[in-house]
């Protein structure tokens, strides 16, 4: 089957696009030798800032410096407009449907979502049933992975409503690309990114009625795969990074442990999954947690953000009916599209999906990262055999959707520069507003023809560019 | 009938505890069935009440100060109407269909709540397989831990209320039946089963229906409910953790007898299991 890739910097023709126009005439003139040096300072730097990503699956557990790539994915204003307006309406009404699951629960009554759905759904936490957040807001964070088809046309593939990661890499690729090429930066107005910090402290604050709360950053510890990140942002926030052996809860209130003596706590940015958070009311063998954090946050004397059980909104069987939510809470029509997608709990469609696997790409409801999934066009027949045996015992595990053909970006590769499929995850930050930083993360699959860009699966960054046109 | 409790947990630490923290459901509350006439906790410091997730009354008893002991007393008096059966909900069942580590269905599990009901979910069929259950996991103390879920104990063939109600649990849901666990007390005249309980619930017809498979009784007329949950962890009298303290001691007391509270101790418990 032959597949035609949008390609970012190139048209149809193999002109260069308009918003590309002033990069591609640098790298014409850019000699290939400092282009070559240029990207071996870039992996020494990195190398040097300790930005690495622990790899599971791993059987050495290595820490793994994540390929940067230096051809920037740039966006013309004018297209991420639309983009933006699109994130922000679809974060949104997910806050909305979380609020209302937790509460009145209309969108169950008016029929757009089966109740079994949703409250037969792990994710779905009866701890939240009934409470009361201030400004109604559970996904203060969230992350929206964006995939463009052959024509160019953005796709939803899934939103990151729990502890989305990789924000530390946009910016430090930033970082990256403005010190080895600050030429670049002076002949053209490329829209800024270094103020997501503060825009996710005031977040943070905001998410909580206090007039200065206390933030800290919760990490699961230096062997979760994102320790870099939560320090990194601990550090630009300038809070205290804790572990759960930091916090302690006495009288339904949550304190740190300082050498000054307790220091109460008022907002947990929080990178440590629902289950580990308390083990008195969660797995009882977390030993990341805090005893009694669960009583506090109901007893409303802490933030949690994300809030527990936002889980249930980026579930991927949930993810089909997003697109109504938005129609339902906002009256408004959709400004991204979702892939369309088969949910193998429906015999109908598992049937098709059996029939057509080396077509599809095949997804676990509850996975992420990449891990236990199959992409029909690049799997072996035994490969697929063994997924469909898989698929056959627990069918309600599984979501389908057709194989995108995932937009390409000209990336430096062992022979010289050739394209490489990428995707683009902009990070939503909503309190007293909705705001997101222009771009977000690119990642990039390395290998030639591959299709999944997560870093646990081989991909790499690049810094993303919003250009004004 | 009027039930009186009284209810002592002792914890004593072979060192000092620098710090613990429990969350305890040893509060009954009014419902169809039971009317609370009095209660009270007796708690080494002053708690205050709030309500968990599952509607149960919690209360949080931080201690930061060192200490060797805990003394956790609750006592009351409760109302119980035995002739009602089953007791309504406005919240939704559905979450009660979840699995969880404990009460996960393995393929034996779901082999046999098929054929002990042959696929029916009506209250007979699961009276049937109340008594399938009460057959298959014979009631053997000390045969099981906290930790021992459903498949395990099913596997085994042995346990206690714990088990039997973790192992109801898995075979009603995997038939579609939303199901819980209720902790509380079992009056009872004899002493062959503990008066701290466990039983199921399940959701027959819009309402619950309590299913004790280890004294095979569909209608609780004898049960004090505590609390509801998914499992034992959620609903369990007593959860705790602490820093320090080396090894720990425990030892509870429960009594429980109708009309007026005389006090005589029917059992001693070493280890707080519900049986």
């Amino acid at each position: 089957m032959i597949r035609t890739f949008y390609d970012e910097m190139y048209d149809v023709d193999g002109a260069v696009r308009p918003h590309y126009r002033e990069f591609a005439r640098w790298l014409g003139e850019a000699p290939p030798e400092l282009l070559a040096q240029r990207r071996r300072e870039a992996d020494l730097l990195f190398h040097r800032a300790g930005i690495t990503f622990t790899l599971y699956g791993d059987e050495q557990g290595t820490e793994r410096l994540i390929p940067f790539d230096t051809i920037p994915r740039s966006i013309p204003a004018s297209e991420w407009r639309v983009v933006e307006r699109g994130c922000i309406q679809r974060v949104k009404a997910l806050n909305m449907f979380l609020a209302d699951l937790y509460h009145g629960q209309r969108v169950i009554k008016a029929g757009i979502i089966p109740a079994e759905q949703v409250l037969a759904n792990e994710q779905y936490q009866l701890a939240m049933q009934g409470l009361n957040l201030h400004r109604d807001l559970y996904s203060h964070i969230s992350g929206v992975d964006l995939v463009r088809d052959g024509d160019g046309t953005y796709y939803v593939l899934e939103d990151n409503l729990r502890t989305p990661s990789g924000v530390s890499y946009m910016l430090e690729d930033r970082k990256m690309m403005m010190r080895l090429f600050p030429e670049l930066f002076a002949a053209q107005r490329i829209a800024p990114v270094d103020h997501y910090p503060n825009l996710l402290l005031d977040t943070l604050k905001s998410s909580s009625p206090l007039d200065n709360p206390s933030v800290v950053v919760l990490t699961p510890g230096r062997f979760n795969s994102a320790f870099f990140e939560h320090a990194f942002l601990a550090r630009e926030m300038g809070v205290e990074l804790v572990e759960g052996a930091d916090l302690f809860v006495r009288d339904d209130r949550v304190f740190m442990r300082t050498t000054d003596g307790p220091k109460a706590v008022d907002v947990i940015y929080r990178r440590l999954d629902d289950a580990f958070l308390d083990p008195l009311a969660f797995n009882p063998d977390s030993m990341l947690g805090v005893p009694g954090l669960l009583s506090a946050y109901r007893s409303g004397n802490v933030v949690l953000a994300n809030a527990i059980g936002t889980g249930v909104a980026d579930d991927k069987s949930v993810y089909p009916f997003v697109t109504d939510m938005i129609r339902f809470y906002l009256d408004e029509e959709p400004i991204l599209k979702n892939v369309p997608t088969w949910q193998c709990r429906k015999p109908e469609e598992l049937s098709h999906v059996l029939a057509n696997l080396g077509d599809l790409v095949v997804k676990e409801t509850q996975g992420s990262g990449g891990y236990g999934m199959l992409v029909g066009p690049a799997a072996t027949a035994a490969e697929i055999e063994a997924f469909r045996a898989r698929l056959k015992a627990k069918p309600h595990a599984y979501i389908a959707q057709p194989t995108l053909s995932l937009s390409t970006c000209p990336t430096f590769v062992e022979n010289g520069i050739a394209p490489r499929h990428i995707d683009l995850r902009p990070f939503v930050l909503s309190g007293r507003e909705t705001r997101v930083v222009p771009g977000g993360l690119t990642r990039v699959a390395l290998r030639e023809g591959s299709l999944v860009v997560n870093s646990s699966q081989g991909g790499g960054t690049k810094d993303t560019w919003v250009v004004e046109d | 009938m009027r039930l009186s409790i009284s209810h002592e947990t002792t914890y004593h630490y072979d060192d000092q505890v620098r710090a613990s923290i429990q969350y305890l459901r040893l509060t009954p509350h009014d419902s169809e069935r039971q009317q609370v006439l009095s209660w009270q906790l007796s708690l080494p410091r002053p708690v205050r009440a709030q309500v968990d997730p599952f509607g149960n009354i919690l209360h949080v008893l931080t201690m930061d100060e060192p200490h060797e002991a805990i003394v956790i007393g609750a006592r009351g008096q409760v109302e119980i109407d035995e002739k009602r059966e089953a007791e309504h909900e406005s919240q939704s069942s559905l979450p009660f269909l979840r699995f969880t580590r404990l009460t996960e269905a393995d393929e034996a599990i779901r082999a046999f709540a098929a054929r002990q009901t042959k696929k029916r979910t009506d209250r007979n069929a699961l009276i049937d397989l109340m008594q399938a259950l009460n057959q298959h996991i014979v009631y053997t103390p000390g045969s099981t831990a906290v930790d021992t879920s459903a498949a395990q104990a099913f596997a085994n063939g042995a346990g206690v209320c714990q088990d039997h109600t973790h192992a109801f649990l898995a075979c009603a849901r995997s038939l579609g039946v939303p199901a819980r666990y209720v902790s509380g007390y079992l009056y009872s005249d004899s002493s062959e089963h503990l008066a701290s309980h466990a039983w199921a619930e399940a959701w027959i017809d819009d309402a619950w229906y309590s299913f004790d498979v280890t004294n095979q009784l569909a209608i609780p007329e004898r049960h004090l409910k505590l609390a509801v949950g998914l499992d034992y962890l959620d609903a369990c009298p007593v959860r705790g953790m602490r820093r320090g303290g080396g090894c720990e001691q425990m030892h509870a007391k429960v009594v429980v007898s109708d009309s007026a509270p005389v006090a005589t101790p029917v059992v001693q418990m070493q280890v707080q299991r519900q049986s």
